[in-house]
């Protein structure tokens, strides 16, 4: 994989789309560019998010998580790994949804503020922890993820490529 | 944890409303290609959704073909 900041976008979004599909999502959401993202396998940011526990398994695993206790606020009882899977639509290519446009604007204003010329990793990172909504932040906080800790170290990553 | 299953808690009613609507889709996807792959028509697995027949083979049709499923004519 490309450790070159100046792919990091197309990385994220071809990476994150590939999520969306093997997740049979008809969007990009904000979870499928975090798991994305841990398909990096160098750089700072792949560092921090192996240091912190976070892999494109646990992440998945966390994600099933948050879904079923939602789905039991609702109710409803599901062991997620029992569902069937459909065949993952693969001709379609999912859009960018609302979860992941947030998280692309919010890492593109962070780099406007640093003044960088490129978005890089620990941009999109950033992005992604910027917020207490969302799947993300409650599958991080099922995972026992220090989200605010690890916020400050993305924006300490950005702030030194800035340098 | 405790206040992620608080059904009083706009945060988790809102995420719960999340969960079902992936849940739904999971399910349509899932059950559409079962029926398909099971020698159903369009026409009734449109019925039984109670969406044209033209909605649910836009919607499905394209990834069924791709995934190999032998579909009846419609």
């Amino acid at each position: 994989m490309s450790t070159n900041v100046k792919d990091v976008r197309t990385v994220l979004t071809r990476d994150a789309r590939e999520e969306a599909e093997l997740d049979g999502s008809a969007a990009i959401e904000a979870e499928h560019v975090l798991l994305g993202l841990t398909r990096q396998s160098a750089g700072p940011v792949s560092r921090l998010l192996t240091e912190a526990g976070l892999t494109r398994e646990t992440i998945r695993d966390a994600l099933d998580r948050e879904w079923e206790q939602s789905l039991s606020v609702a109710g409803i009882a599901v062991a997620v790994a029992e569902l069937p899977t459909p065949t993952p639509d693969r001709g379609r290519p999912p859009k960018f949804g609302e979860s992941a446009k947030l998280v692309l604007k919010r890492a593109a204003d962070l780099a406007r503020r640093l003044g960088a010329h490129r978005i890089t990793a620990a941009h999109i990172l950033a992005g992604l922890l910027d917020t207490n909504l969302g799947r993300v932040a409650r599958a991080l906080d099922l995972a026992g993820v220090d989200r605010p800790a690890l916020q400050a170290r993305a924006l300490q990553i950005a702030a030194d490529e800035a340098r | 944890m405790e206040k992620l299953m608080d059904p009083a808690d706009p945060a988790a009613g809102l995420a719960a409303v999340v969960a079902l609507r992936r849940l739904a889709d999971r399910l349509e996807d899932s059950q559409v290609e079962a029926a398909l792959r099971a020698g159903w028509s369009w026409s009734d697995v449109a019925e039984v959704l109670g969406v044209t027949r033209q909605a649910v083979h836009k919607k499905h049709a394209a990834r069924l073909i791709a995934a190999g499923v032998a579909l009846r004519r419609r």
